[in-house]
């Protein structure tokens, strides 16, 4: 069945989206680019880092674009003052909500929320560091899992359940509190489920799941891999 | 024309980025005609003046001297600067928070060595709970990241400070 | 059990159920919900059940749920055939006997009786109980109940929730059966449509439209889902509907099941509420055995069925996708919509959730139809709301009131006001992520709309009452503490943004927060309600949102100032009662010091931190009473006594200099600052003491002849000897100051004159011009304004009063005044406008008057002075009044009536308030507020003119001695602060050690008073009334005190 065509208007340009898309797909499927971290293509959408945020004509609310469809005749704004704004919050909570040591971390110059931060022009944070006490899983042969630079994404999560179908993380606790665990809080190590498969690492956005042996700067990851075998493989989120 | 008076300070930091401000390669020889450097790690100077213009702190503030000094700097200076990562976040210096001060001294002085087993108390200053960013107890007027923030942001900061523009957020510098 | 399948098998089980409910024989129903079980219900029961057992009665004993007023419980009802229902409340166990007694001799137990019910409106069938007991009020006409109008809450502590034949008595399972023989789910859907019955759980969404989607989407199987996981902290309106009344839910699902195509439905509820659980799964088994639910229901071939589901206990589960995926399964965290659930819920199929309350009100829609239902409440909001009132109100409990119904009703009306006289300060609607609302906004009606323009929410009818006991920056942060902990943690802004808004509250609260502050916490609260994935994060930040908006002032208060008025935020605070008194002395310190038997050093204490105590030792309106812990076992420490004991112990004995030493020896190197005070009163006297003590060279103007302004020249000598006052100016005198008699500062000396000369200015002039009202006859002679009279009696004028004196006004100057005529002989009535708890005097004043022969004639207000032909005055006509509206003071509005009445006397004397001098206050060219009162910083109290300071009444209004010098002694630490550049104020104040352990055991013994003059002699002289303690009295007071300064170090 044919998907019905709609026209939507994006920061004024008028483009054509298909019935169904997200605003963020029908964005990305005509060339524009709206900022986020928790998304991935070929991943079920979660809205959970609220970079994506969007105005739409007729409403005061703010949209997630990444969860948000697409409706004939809309009009979306991607980028206003209060846009970046709150954008700039977002990310100034994300430095301050764990141990964000670029200096030291392994995808230093590769990382999506140091780019994000570049990007968006800050320099520093207004807020109070936390600083928590977190654990770096060292058990598994091949991974680390640093939770001082895990920002919650939970791509790892839908990776391993919607792509590797292993479904070796979930997030447990709740709040301030909230952890991905492994295989009911084993240690990496010790996750019978998990197949090493490593598609997690390379969808993680920062220096929280790494290849060990790399060095500072060293770990680049392909995360475009993981949508092209999405796209090979026909699925659709 | 009168000499912008300028100070760098080192707090709790590698001093990194001094040398980042002083691999300026040439910059610094016409810098030099505009600015006056009245203090810090590379000049003489004992007692930090008064009336300073820009000042340029490196480092988290690690303990009670650093905090103490931190504020005289902020009394005395017109322009604060944050520079490089551990005086922006806390960076590496902060990576010892999680860990109390005790228990972290023990560790270090007692079960990392094999003699004199004794945790350092004259003459060196008492260390704060935490190590924390300058903006969490003073007033930061600009703040510019790295570890160490590249030579060329530094010199185009100061450049453009001295030509009276704070452009803050238009320099595409990182954290780390 | 007979499954009712047809109208008659229905009509037989309705007539059992009749003959439970108003049985040929006395019945007795005990409210047995958890509020009743709190209040020793279930004790209550087995002693009525014992008794019956014992005595063999013929008596029906019943449980019921909750009839509404929880502040009452327990409450039982009892009825005798043909009587009203008598509603008995606070019943004890160890009533049960006599009430059983009583009953068995056809009587009741009048005393216990709260009120009664003649006849019953249960929606779905009326109840005649039959008439009599006129002594006892009508159950509306209690003003808990007034004006309530139950819909939902039917049924609630009539029927027994355990017995399914109580509630079809009463009409239940019959708009389940009309349905169903109706055979048209579209018209009922058209009747929920047109009812506009909107969401009960808080978003306020249209019940009928949802209804729609979900009855129009496809699929081989949907669910009904009741949300009945409630976990507002407060609210507890559901827990009380499923415990009085299950099956009215049960019965609106059914019908919600029927009308959208649905054969599952599914309660989702706390496991928190076993009792609710119980009733309910009992409520369930009956329903099935009695053929309404299951298979074939009432013979009409539908099926549904109902499970119950116990949720684990969080909070965000009650957001309706996280409730999905808690069922699911899953953890309990929410997902972004659309998809909505009405085409993707439960398992991926249709699914509606509706809102327990929302339930309710199918079946009386059903029964009576949607005009009915449209008839109460207002246009956008229809029908009616429960609410649950709690916190710091008279009365609490479950209040079923029409939607649109003003705030003010329920918090005045209903809960009948604050606790023990408390003010109320805000009401919090909706839940934790409510918003708080101020007095000034108590006339809005409650509907969402109105709620959500405030910055509230209706949520699903918490109200929650807070009084001047509770800090409003403590309670957002209370709030946000709370949603932090719930958060799921799924998405940034309320993980993380609660956690810092959580963390810059709380270093508010600790005194560690700053200005800049403020401006993040807004943005970041803005932030969190725009940016989040779900209900919980996007209203979480309205607490502080509207604290910010309407409590702004406290927040500044914790930073600039560092205090917390209310006394809660513990580090802004030494003791409640330092907190609480205006000039914030240490005293638990001058206690310690004199049971230490250190006199000396407890006068320097006192003195430092008020340099009159030998006057507020005697006049101070002493709020430190109402704070102190100790009443919480006896009463009060006499702390104004005490300081006034050492006062008068240094001031009139051979100490005196010795003592006057030490405190010159305090004081600091010249300055050479030159300073000039306009005003000796209290403020101006306590400037003037400071800025001395600062090394400061000070002068003072006065237009008096003498220093002191209202202590020396409206306070009388029976309540003030003016010796005491004289010795504390000396001391003053002696720090050096300079005073300038008889002289107006703005008149006989310009203002720029004294800025040319002085390098500060502090104005505390007070308020010397008596608030006038133009009433016929005022022009009379004999007609004086209160403080003039006061003042010509203190300096020893003759004023012709007559024998028969009127006072008008209920403040001190009114008492004053009428004890003064007292002591000259005259005949004294008090006219005031308001009841005497309304007075703003101080209560031993009143007391006192009383007891000198004061006559007091309330709600009266001056109507005309009647003058003889000599123009004396004849008499006063006064008109009564009533009290009407509540105003924003918590107090009723005094509102004239057509009643007028004569009393003869010779004088009237008005004590209606005093103002400042407008005069001076126009020609000064400082700016002024609306009120006429100076306008300056809040916290510096520099006026609009730079190095010019304002304090006392001239900047209040008329207020009282502490207040006028705590703003002398801040008005001193300012100006010195800004001249100096520096904080110079811990200086000059001393330092002592001194017993820092809590008493082992405190005095035992009750408050001491002190010795009062008789009556009958005192009103003969104008010696002093209150003799003060003793030695020993002074020392038990000391021993009373249970050191609440004394905070133990945290042990780590």
């Amino acid at each position: 069945m044919p998907q019905k065509k709609l026209s939507v208007r994006i920061d004024g340009e008028l483009i054509s989206a298909v019935e169904g898309q997200t605003i963020l797909q029908a964005a990305r499927a005509n060339g524009k680019r709206i900022p986020t971290l928790c998304d991935l293509e070929g991943l079920t959408p979660v809205g959970a880092c609220r970079l994506c945020i969007v105005e739409i004509s007729g409403t005061d609310r703010l949209f997630p674009a990444c969860t948000t469809p697409v409706q004939d005749g809309m009009s979306v704004t991607t980028v206003s003052p209060k846009l970046t704004q709150y954008r700039r919050v977002s990310l100034e909570l994300l430095f301050v909500e764990r141990n964000h040591v670029c200096s030291a971390c392994v995808s230093n110059g590769h990382c999506e929320l140091q780019a994000m931060a570049t990007e968006m022009g800050i320099s520093t944070v207004r807020f109070a560091y936390n600083y928590p006490k977190l654990a770096v899983d060292l058990s598994h042969p091949r991974y680390v899992l640093d939770q001082n630079r895990c920002i919650l994404c939970t791509r790892c999560v839908r990776v391993c359940a919607e792509l590797e179908g292993a479904h070796v993380w979930e997030v447990t606790s709740r709040g301030i509190h909230s952890r991905i665990v492994g295989d009911l809080n084993q240690k990496w190590g010790d996750a019978k489920g998990c197949t090493s498969c490593g598609k997690c690492v390379q969808a993680c956005p920062t220096g929280a799941l790494a290849e060990k042996g790399w060095a500072v700067e060293e770990m680049v990851k392909k995360n475009d891999n993981i949508s092209s075998l999405v796209r090979r493989r026909g699925v659709q989120a | 024309m009168k000499k912008v008076k300028v100070a760098t300070v080192w707090l709790d930091g590698c001093s990194g980025c001094h040398m980042s401000l002083l691999d300026m390669d040439a910059a610094i020889i016409s810098l030099a005609q505009k600015i006056e450097l009245v203090y810090g790690p590379l000049v003489d100077a004992q007692e930090f003046p008064e009336d300073v213009d820009v000042t340029l702190v490196e480092g988290a503030v690690s303990s009670q001297d650093d905090l103490n000094k931190l504020k005289k700097i902020r009394q005395r200076t017109r322009l604060l600067i944050s520079l490089g990562d551990c005086a922006v976040t806390g960076n590496v210096p902060a990576m010892r928070n999680s860990i109390p001060v005790q228990k972290l001294l023990h560790q270090v002085y007692v079960e990392g060595v094999q003699a004199n087993k004794i945790i350092p108390t004259d003459g060196v200053p008492a260390l704060l709970k935490q190590a924390r960013p300058l903006r969490e107890f003073v007033k930061v007027d600009m703040c510019l990241p790295g570890c160490p923030p590249p030579a060329k942001a530094i010199s185009s900061v100061i450049a453009e400070l001295l030509d009276g523009k704070k452009r803050e957020g238009t320099l595409a510098v990182k954290f780390g | 059990m007979p499954r009712i399948q047809d109208i008659g098998a229905f009509t037989a089980v309705r007539e059992s159920g009749m003959a439970k409910l108003v049985p040929q024989v006395p019945r007795i129903a005990v409210g047995m919900g958890t509020c009743g079980r709190g209040n020793g219900a279930e004790g209550l029961y087995r002693a009525f059940a014992e008794t019956i057992d014992r005595s063999g009665m013929n008596v029906v004993l019943a449980s019921v749920g909750c009839f509404g007023a929880c502040f009452q419980e327990p409450l039982v009802n009892i009825r005798l055939p043909g009587l009203p229902l008598i509603i008995l409340h606070r019943v004890q166990s160890n009533d049960a006997v006599r009430i059983l007694h009583e009953l068995s001799r056809g009587n009741i137990t009048n005393d216990l009786a709260y009120c009664k019910v003649e006849e019953w409106d249960h929606i779905t069938a009326k109840l005649k109980y039959g008439r009599g007991y006129p002594e006892i009020p009508l159950w509306n006409d209690v003003p808990f109940f007034k004006g309530q109008k139950k819909i939902v809450l039917r049924n609630c502590g009539f029927i027994n929730p355990d017995d399914i034949e109580e509630y079809i008595a009463v009409g239940g399972y019959q708009a389940l059966y009309k349905v169903l023989i109706d055979g048209r789910p579209e018209n009922i859907l058209e009747q929920i449509k047109a009812s506009k019955l909107r969401g009960r759980g808080g978003a306020g969404y249209l019940t009928g439209n949802k209804w729609e989607f979900m009855a129009k989407a496809k699929s081989d199987q949907k669910y009904i889902i009741c949300n009945a996981d409630e976990g507002d902290p407060g609210a507890y309106m559901n827990r009380n509907e499923i415990e009085s009344d299950p099956h009215s839910l049960i019965e609106g699902m059914i019908i919600g099941g029927y009308v959208m195509g649905a054969t599952e439905g599914i309660i989702y509820i706390r496991a928190e509420y076993p009792l609710a659980v119980h009733r309910l799964n009992r409520a369930i088994e009956q329903a099935r055995e009695h053929g309404v639910l299951g298979d074939n229901i009432l013979g009409r071939g539908f099926k549904f069925n109902i499970e119950l589901v116990e949720g684990a206990g969080a909070f965000v589960c009650g957001e309706e996708t996280a409730l999905i995926a808690s069922l699911e399964g899953c953890a309990g965290r929410p997902r972004p919509r659309p998809p909505f659930p009405a085409h993707k819920g439960l398992w991926g199929k249709p699914t509606n959730i509706n809102n327990v309350e929302t339930w309710y009100n199918i079946s009386p829609i059903v029964t009576l139809g949607p005009a009915w239902f449209t008839e109460t409440g207002s246009p956008k909001s229809s029908g009616t709301k429960v609410f649950s009132l709690v916190g710091k109100i008279s009365s609490t409990g479950l209040v079923e009131m029409p939607l649109g119904t003003p705030l003010r009703t329920f918090i005045y009306d209903i809960g009948e006001g604050g606790v023990n006289g408390h003010q109320i300060k805000a009401v919090q609607t909706g839940g934790p992520s409510g918003g708080c609302i101020p007095p000034e906004m108590f006339d809005t009606p409650v509907d969402y709309e109105s709620l959500a323009q405030l910055g509230s929410i209706m949520g699903s009818g918490g109200m929650v009452v807070m009084d001047d006991d509770n800090c409003m920056v403590d309670v957002a942060r209370y709030f946000i503490e709370f949603t932090h902990s719930e958060s799921c943690g799924k998405c940034l802004p309320c993980r993380v943004g609660l956690n810092k808004s959580l963390r810059i509250l709380s270093r508010i609260t600790e005194g560690a927060g700053t200005v800049h502050h403020l401006g993040l916490l807004d943005e970041l609260s803005r932030y969190i309600r725009e940016c989040s994935l779900c209900g919980l994060g996007q209203t979480a930040p309205n607490p502080v949102l509207t604290t910010l908006r309407h409590f702004h002032h406290e927040f500044e208060d914790h930073i600039v100032a560092r205090r917390c008025q209310a006394g809660v935020c513990e580090e802004l605070a030494l003791s409640p009662c330092e907190n609480s008194c205006p000039l914030h002395m240490n005293i638990p310190r001058f206690l310690q010091l004199y049971k230490e038997n250190r006199l000396d050093d407890a006068f320097v204490s006192v003195i430092m931190e008020n340099p009159l105590p030998a006057s507020t030792g005697r006049v101070c309106q002493h709020p430190c009473d109402s704070r102190c812990r100790r009443q919480t076992l006896d009463e009060p420490v006499n702390m104004r006594e005490v300081h006034r004991f050492i006062a008068d112990s240094v001031f009139f004995s051979d100490r005196y200099e010795e003592v006057l030493k030490r405190v010159l020896s305090r004081k600091l190197e010249p300055t050479g600052r030159k300073i000039a005070i306009s005003g000796a009163g209290p403020a101006g006297l306590t400037a003037a003491f400071y800025l001395a003590m600062l090394g400061h060279e000070v002068t003072v103007y006065d237009s008096k002849s003498e220093a002191g302004g209202m202590l020396r020249f409206a306070l009388p000598e029976y309540r003030l000897p003016k010796a005491a006052l004289r010795r504390e100016i000396e001391l003053i005198e002696r720090l050096g100051v300079k005073f300038i008699f008889n002289t107006r500062v703005g008149f006989d000396v310009p203002l720029n004159e004294l800025a040319d000369r002085f390098d500060s200015v502090f104005i505390s002039i007070g308020t010397w011009r008596e608030s006038w009202v133009y009433q016929p006859g005022t022009e009379l002679k004999g007609v004086y304004p209160a403080l003039l009279f006061l003042e010509a009696v203190s300096k020893g004028e003759r004023v012709p009063i007559g024998k028969n004196v009127a006072i008008i006004g209920g403040g001190n100057a009114a008492i004053d005044s009428a004890r003064t005529a007292l002591r000259r002989g005259a005949e004294v009535t008090v006219f005031y406008r308001r009841e005497h708890k309304d007075m703003p005097a101080i209560e031993e004043e009143t007391q006192a008057a009383k007891d000198e022969g004061a006559q007091f004639v309330f709600l009266a207000a001056p109507h005309r002075v009647i003058g003889d032909k000599a123009g004396n005055v004849k008499a006063l006509e006064i008109v009564k009044t009533t009290l009407g509206e509540y105003d924003a003071s918590g107090r009723r509005k005094p509102v004239a009536s057509d009643e007028i009445r004569r009393y003869e006397c010779d004088s009237v004397i008005f004590a209606i308030g005093e103002s400042v001098d407008f005069d001076f206050a126009r020609a000064s060219g400082l700016s002024l507020k609306p009120s006429g009162t100076i306008d300056v910083d809040r916290f510096s109290l520099e006026s609009s003119r730079s190095g010019f300071y304002a304090g006392g009444d001239v900047i209040t209004g008329a207020s009282n001695v502490s207040n006028a010098m705590a703003y002398g002694k801040q008005a001193a630490r300012n100006i010195d602060m800004k001249l100096m550049e520096s904080d110079r104020w811990g200086e000059i104040l001393p330092d002592f050690e001194f017993g820092q352990d809590p008493p082992e055991v405190p005095s035992p013994n009750h408050r001491n008073n002190g010795q009062m003059l008789a009556p009958v002699v005192r009103v003969r002289s104008n010696a002093e009334v209150v003799m003060g303690l003793s030695h020993e009295e002074t020392l038990d007071e000391t021993c009373r005190c249970l050191r609440c300064d004394v905070k133990v170090a945290n042990v780590s």
